[in-house]
């Protein structure tokens, strides 16, 4: 579904990415992995044209997206579901207008549909009390918990793309957002999350990618990580112990 | 001189930049879909957000001028224009670009901040991946509600002004207060209003255009938003300032005035 064909990018002189190349099918649970700065949400922006690479082709479901306009890109977007890190609610809108706002852009939804449909979306991850309540009062996992269902709400997404979902929360917070991620992926729909918490990336996915220096430096199953001698990778294993330990 | 070559560059790319984003935002007002509910809060803040702080500053600004006028005309024996040449300066310049400059800053800084703080937590980018154009969206309903708000706060400024030039000029400088107004009416003519009544939209329309492109081209956490803030606003005072001698010295041309 996804093809990097030697994609490079920078931002100005700082170059993120350099000949990137992979490929993720539909129903794979990708968890990219890698320090801040190596160009893990670079990747997934690229995926959904947010960002264009300055060099290299990508391809969605075969098709080059690198030189599509904004209104081309709009196919290619609604086979995602993004998710950015701090869930990027709408400020303005309370919690149930977030939820409504995609159902009003994409369908002919009556303001009676779309109040049913939003309602029913936050029932299902427990948010149904705050429908009412504005981004500002929600805690940090809430606030994912709203996006994660805003992001599914108008179109089913081909695969879900996770910016830090489970990034600054507490372990408990983290736990439930982790349980939706695999409940939603368990209805079809593979996912790429891209974190730097291992042990998180090891409850979700299935395929492990390890960024650093503007390339992949890793690209495999559980097993292999668990055995990578690469040093970078060593120290991010570490947590696992702790966790493990603890 | 490398660097010079870069920032010129960089200067020519920003201002590239700000002509699309000012075309696109203003092309938006005739392109579907229509952001009504956008444009209606956006009118709100503009507008009755700012209402108190015009009037108040335009009630000590006309009160002031009448103060200053009326001392300096009485010593040459000709207080009784004080009316004339107040109502002449507020209509034709000061009610617009005060107006302006106190709209620049409440309501351009909210508009940069806003838009920033929406790029910084990728609520802007969350518009784009939904497939809403973030300048349709967040661009035309604040440049049309600048065009449409800031001529009617104009207008209401202009006349609390005269209300307290008024107030001065009859109850401290002890003129006739019939006089004061037939003075008034009397400079109420096509040239002057029209003179008076561009300006604000010109200005509305630069306000919103900068606010809104440098709130989107907000970059770097939260001293970048307080970069971008001050910027919007210094950038828009200037604008304000030379878009106002461009203007007068056009409008004088044309509406046959001899300097």
């Amino acid at each position: 579904m996804i093809e990097f064909d030697r994609v490079s990018f920078s931002y100005g002189n700082r170059f993120v990415l350099n000949d990137l190349s992979f490929s993720v099918h539909e129903n794979e649970r990708v968890a990219i992995l890698g320090g801040s700065g190596d160009g893990k949400t670079t990747i997934l922006k690229l995926i959904i044209g947010l960002l264009r690479p300055d060099s290299g082709k990508i391809l969605i479901d075969g098709e080059d997206i690198t030189e599509k306009t904004e209104d081309e890109l709009r196919d290619i977007r609604i086979k995602f579901s993004m998710v950015f890190q701090d869930g990027a609610l709408f400020d303005s809108l309370s919690v149930k207008e977030n939820v409504a706002f995609p159902l009003r852009e994409y369908t002919g939804m009556t303001e009676e549909e779309i109040d049913r449909k939003a309602t029913e979306l936050l029932r299902r991850v427990g948010l149904e009390q705050a429908v009412g309540h504005m981004p500002e009062e929600l805690s940090g996992g809430m606030h994912r918990r709203v996006a994660i269902m805003r992001s599914m709400a108008a179109f089913e997404p081909k695969m879900f793309l996770y910016d830090e979902a489970t990034t600054g929360l507490d372990p408990v917070s983290a736990d439930v957002i982790c349980k939706l991620i695999l409940d939603i992926s368990g209805q079809g729909g593979g996912f790429i999350i891209v974190t730097h918490k291992i042990f998180d990336a090891f409850r979700l996915a299935n395929r492990f990618m390890f960024l650093k220096g503007g390339g992949i430096i890793f690209d495999g199953g559980r097993e292999t990580l668990l055995g990578s001698t690469i040093p970078e990778i060593r120290i991010f294993l570490r947590e696992l112990n702790v966790n493990h330990n603890g | 001189m490398e660097t010079l070559q870069k920032r010129i560059k960089e200067l020519i790319g920003n201002l590239q930049d700000f002509y699309l984003l000012s075309y696109q935002g203003g092309a938006g007002m005739l392109r579907r879909p229509f952001y009504f509910r956008d444009m209606i809060e956006q009118m709100d803040y503009a507008g009755s957000g700012s209402l108190v702080i015009i009037v108040l500053i335009s009630l000590f600004i006309g009160m002031a001028l009448s103060l200053q006028l009326s001392a300096e005309l009485s010593r040459l024996g000709m207080k009784m224009y004080t009316g004339k040449i107040v109502g002449i300066s507020i209509i034709r310049e000061i009610g617009p670009v005060l107006t302006g400059l106190v709209f620049a800053g409440r309501v351009g800084s909210g508009m940069a901040s806003e838009l920033g703080s929406m790029v910084l937590g990728h609520q802007v980018d969350t518009l784009r991946v939904f497939g809403v154009d973030p300048v349709k969206k967040l661009v035309t309903p604040r440049i049309l509600s600048a065009i449409l708000m800031l001529p009617v706060l104009t207008i209401i400024g202009d006349c609390v002004s005269l209300l307290g030039a008024y107030y001065i000029a009859v109850f401290v400088s002890h003129q006739s207060g019939t006089f004061f107004w037939s003075s008034i009416r009397d400079i109420l003519i096509y040239e002057n209003v029209l003179a008076g009544s561009i300006k604000p939209f010109i200005f509305g329309s630069l306000i919103a255009c900068i606010s809104c492109y440098m709130g989107l081209s907000t970059k770097g956490g939260a001293i970048g938003l307080r970069r971008t803030t001050t910027r919007a606003v210094v950038v828009s005072f200037i604008a304000i300032i030379v878009a106002d001698f461009i203007l007068t010295r056009v409008l004088l041309y044309v509406l046959g005035f001899s300097v």
